[in-house]
């Protein structure tokens, strides 16, 4: 047996849409270039294809249609019934088979001009077929236009169903219109339907669902049944009838004492015997709904007297209002119960039980000894069940407390707290101080541990831990300190001036320039030299006589009197690498100093101090060849 | 209300300063600036970032292990609130200050004496080498002679008294 999902059904288009759908379908999907002279089982196939294209199409969606549409002998009798009530079982059967007739002539057709189209020997001949072809086969379903809406129509109720399982535990309500069966679904369950004041507001079956006893339970909620004979039956009481029918339910009868439904109570009870039949092997309650505007004890004797009979009867009468929520709850445990005690009972007599209860075994532990083991329930847990229901007053809240006070209500958590003394509840607790958190530093035994801590800085100090070491230094020490500082300064000095000097000019040598006679005696006297009275000095000498006749005093003794007037004065002034010059060694130093510093002269082959001249300004092993790698600084 | 300690470079975190980047295993990291969060999200280790005091305290710059540092200590146990106790901590903390703050300045100072024997060093090495630059070698050594000369002439003066 196939499964259904009223749910899941395809939409069944018009039949305009349907053929717009395919042939455009049909023209995206096959190849749409054709020419005459192309050879002719080319032409052939490419229309061939087009109308087996087209008929596949049809085919597969005509067959979804009537696989997807619930066959109605395969489906629960219920359903089947409920579908007859609703759509007419002949209609429906008529309209499924109109659609599979056409499939079938959709298929003759295209398979005619298949054949047909082997005997076609020029594009247009072709071509003409193929538009016969699909021609026809839209006309076939522009026939089924009728059936493909009513089918749509169909679906889309079929889809709005409630879903009632038939074989699970159903509670069935039934009963006059208006007589308060959606109300008690809607106090049962989560169900929200209609409650109106009018008669028929519930035009359809409606389901709830509800727990019992660790159970899921359905509540099927009726369109009120009106008493006439089942021929009379409109579609909406046809859907109750059928329910009753086909639901293995327990059955509420709902009847409204107060007569406020606008029928009385001997009509109702009329109605109940007439549809007595259909409570057959079905736990059967009567809920007297309504008991709120008028109790059963408070009828006329008769009626009385009809509740007794029922009763008598073995069908349980329980009064009830859904406005006070009286009796509800008894009645769906009662209903519960009885449903499944019958269900039970039934599987108890089927076939099935035995293997079940083979295999099933309650183990009951045997008394080791006479102790009482009771459950233990803890002392806190009574109390409140207890105080749950006497309903004790509570506690004052502060919501009772801010009503009360109005606009002088401060909220005040701390007077809550639990402290050791009472009358610092409402300091204000520091937290930090400088820099450092307060909490960090709580503890216990801080005032001991401060002590030792205060202990330990004394001894330190004793110990002469914390004694300033400005050492007493010897005074050799701070001279020589002082002499250090003041060398470094004349160093730093020295290397300013030296930054100062401008070497971008020519280098001259030191002896160019010619140094003051007061320079030298200040650096000499910063020195520490006593430079009084040094007229007798050789520098002073020297400059006195620079300018009158030289006085060689070395070459005094072996002096030769001048020859000429050139040689006269030549020899009046002393040669250069001999002026300037004491003795020998510092003779011997000045030679020294001119040869190193004509060595790198003479290195490089250079004429002079001033020779500049580059012999090879491009030379070739550096400037030719490939870049390879190494520094290229050395171009 | 704390003031917490910055992840990377160990300064104070007020309220209301500094960010705070939760890793994907819930540890927290506070930072006291955008210095600090930009080198945290560098990868920078801060016992090797010399100006954090992580590093200052694993080169061993700064005073470690002491009593008067173990005062301070998250506590995880909260203590009920005690007037007193709060007068008592509150007192205890400043002087733990004091003690802490000449502890700490005190390691420093021994830590700088070695320095300080250095530069005695340099000093004496830096006259011997270049005394020159100030004062010439034979700066007083004229007057020196002269005197010797005088007390010289002087002896031979009293030599001669003493024969006649």
């Amino acid at each position: 047996m196939a499964m259904y999902n009223f749910k899941k059904i395809m939409v069944v288009p018009t039949a305009k849409d349907f053929i717009d759908i395919t042939l455009s379908k049909t023209q995206r999907k096959t190849p749409t270039v054709i020419h005459k002279h192309y050879q002719i089982h080319r032409i052939r196939h490419f229309y061939m294809r087009k109308v087996k294209f087209t008929q596949q199409n049809y085919h597969d969606r005509l067959t979804q249609i009537l696989t997807d549409f619930p066959k109605l002998d395969d489906i629960h009798p219920f359903y089947a019934d409920l579908m007859n009530v609703l759509y007419d079982k002949d209609h429906y059967k008529l309209a499924l088979g109109q659609i599979n007739i056409a499939k079938n002539l959709i298929d003759n057709v295209a398979k005619d001009y298949v054949r047909l189209m082997k005997y076609g020997d020029s594009l247009y001949r072709c071509k003409q077929l193929k538009r016969a072809a699909l021609g026809r086969m839209c006309t076939i379903l522009k026939r089924q236009k009728s059936s493909l809406e009513y089918l749509e129509q169909v679906r889309q109720h079929l889809s709005r169903l409630p879903t009632i399982d038939p074989n699970t535990r159903t509670l069935l309500l039934c009963g006059y219109p208006n007589v308060g069966k959606s109300s008690f679904i809607n106090k049962v369950t989560r169900a929200d339907v209609d409650v109106q004041p009018y008669a028929f507001t519930t035009k359809s079956l409606f389901v709830g669902h509800m727990d019992y006893r660790y159970l899921r339970w359905q509540v099927v909620d009726t369109p009120g049944i009106l008493d006439h004979p089942l021929e009379e039956r409109n579609t909406i009481e046809m859907q109750a009838i059928t329910a009753l029918a086909h639901l293995r339910a327990a059955v509420l009868y709902v009847m409204d004492v107060s007569e406020q439904c606008g029928h009385t109570l001997p009509q109702q009870l009329e109605l109940f015997n007439n549809i007595r039949p259909l409570f057959a092997n079905k736990p059967l309650i009567v809920v007297a709904n309504k008991c709120d505007v008028k109790k059963i004890s408070e009828l006329s004797e008769e009626n009385q007297k009809m509740f007794a009979d029922l009763s008598a009867d073995g069908i349980p009468v329980i009064e009830t209002s859904t406005l006070t929520d009286e009796g509800v709850i008894q009645v769906k445990n009662e209903a519960c119960d009885r449903l499944l005690a019958q269900r039970v009972d039934n599987k108890m007599r089927g076939k099935k039980v035995h293997d079940v209860l083979n295999r099933l075994h309650l183990a009951m532990p045997a008394k080791r000894d006479d102790k009482e083991r009771p459950p233990f329930i803890p002392e806190r847990a009574l109390l409140r069940r207890k105080a749950m229901e006497v309903d004790a007053p509570k506690r004052k809240l502060e919501k009772d407390l801010e009503m009360e006070m109005g606009d002088d209500y401060v909220l005040d958590l701390q007077k809550y707290w639990d402290l050791m003394n009472d009358n610092e509840k409402h300091d204000k607790i520091p937290e930090v101080w400088e820099g450092h958190n307060i909490a960090d530093y709580i503890d216990p035994a801080i005032m001991k541990k401060l002590e030792d801590l205060e202990r330990e800085e004394e001894l330190k100090e004793r110990a002469g831990e914390y004694d300033s070491d400005d050492e007493s230094e010897d005074e050799e020490m701070q001279e020589i300190r002082l002499m250090a500082k003041q060398i470094r300064e004349k160093k730093h000095l020295m290397i300013l001036e030296s930054k100062e000097k401008d070497v971008h000019g020519p280098r001259m040598p030191r002896t160019a320039a010619k140094v003051e006679r007061k320079t030298l005696e200040k650096e000499m006297s910063d020195l520490g030299l006593d430079m009084s009275d040094k007229n007798n000095s050789h520098y002073a000498e020297q400059a006195r006589r620079s300018r009158s006749v030289t006085r060689k005093r070395k070459r005094e003794a072996s002096v030769v009197p001048p020859a000429s007037k050139t040689r006269s004065q030549s020899a009046s002034r002393p040669p250069r690498d001999q002026s300037g010059l004491r003795d020998t060694k510092m003779v011997k130093k000045a030679k020294k100093m001119m040869k190193n510093s004509q060595k790198g002269m003479n290195r490089l082959g250079k004429k002079g101090e001033s020779d500049r001249h580059v012999f090879d300004l491009k030379p070739k092993h550096l400037l030719a060849g490939k870049r390879k790698s190494g520094p290229t600084d050395r171009r | 209300m704390r003031i917490e300690k910055c992840y990377f470079c160990s300064g104070p975190v007020y309220p209301g300063h500094g960010v705070m980047f939760v890793r994907n295993d819930c540890k927290m990291f506070r930072f006291c600036r955008s210095k600090c969060h930009k080198n945290f999200k560098k990868k920078r280790n801060p016992r090797k970032t010399r100006w954090t005091k992580a590093f200052r305290k694993a080169a061993g710059k700064e005073l470690t292990v002491d009593n008067s540092l173990e005062f301070e200590k998250r506590r995880n146990i909260p203590v009920k609130y005690n007037r007193e106790m709060w007068d008592k901590t509150v007192e205890a903390m400043k002087k733990v200050e004091e003690i802490k703050r000449k502890r700490q300045a005190r390691f420093i100072m021994n830590r700088l004496k070695k320095g300080k024997e250095l530069e005695k060093e340099q000093d004496i090495m830096e006259v011997k080498k270049n005394i020159h630059l100030i004062k010439a070698p034979h700066a007083g050594k004229a007057k020196q002679m002269e005197e010797k000369m005088l007390q010289k002439v002087q002896e031979d003066a009293d030599m001669g008294d003493e024969d006649i």
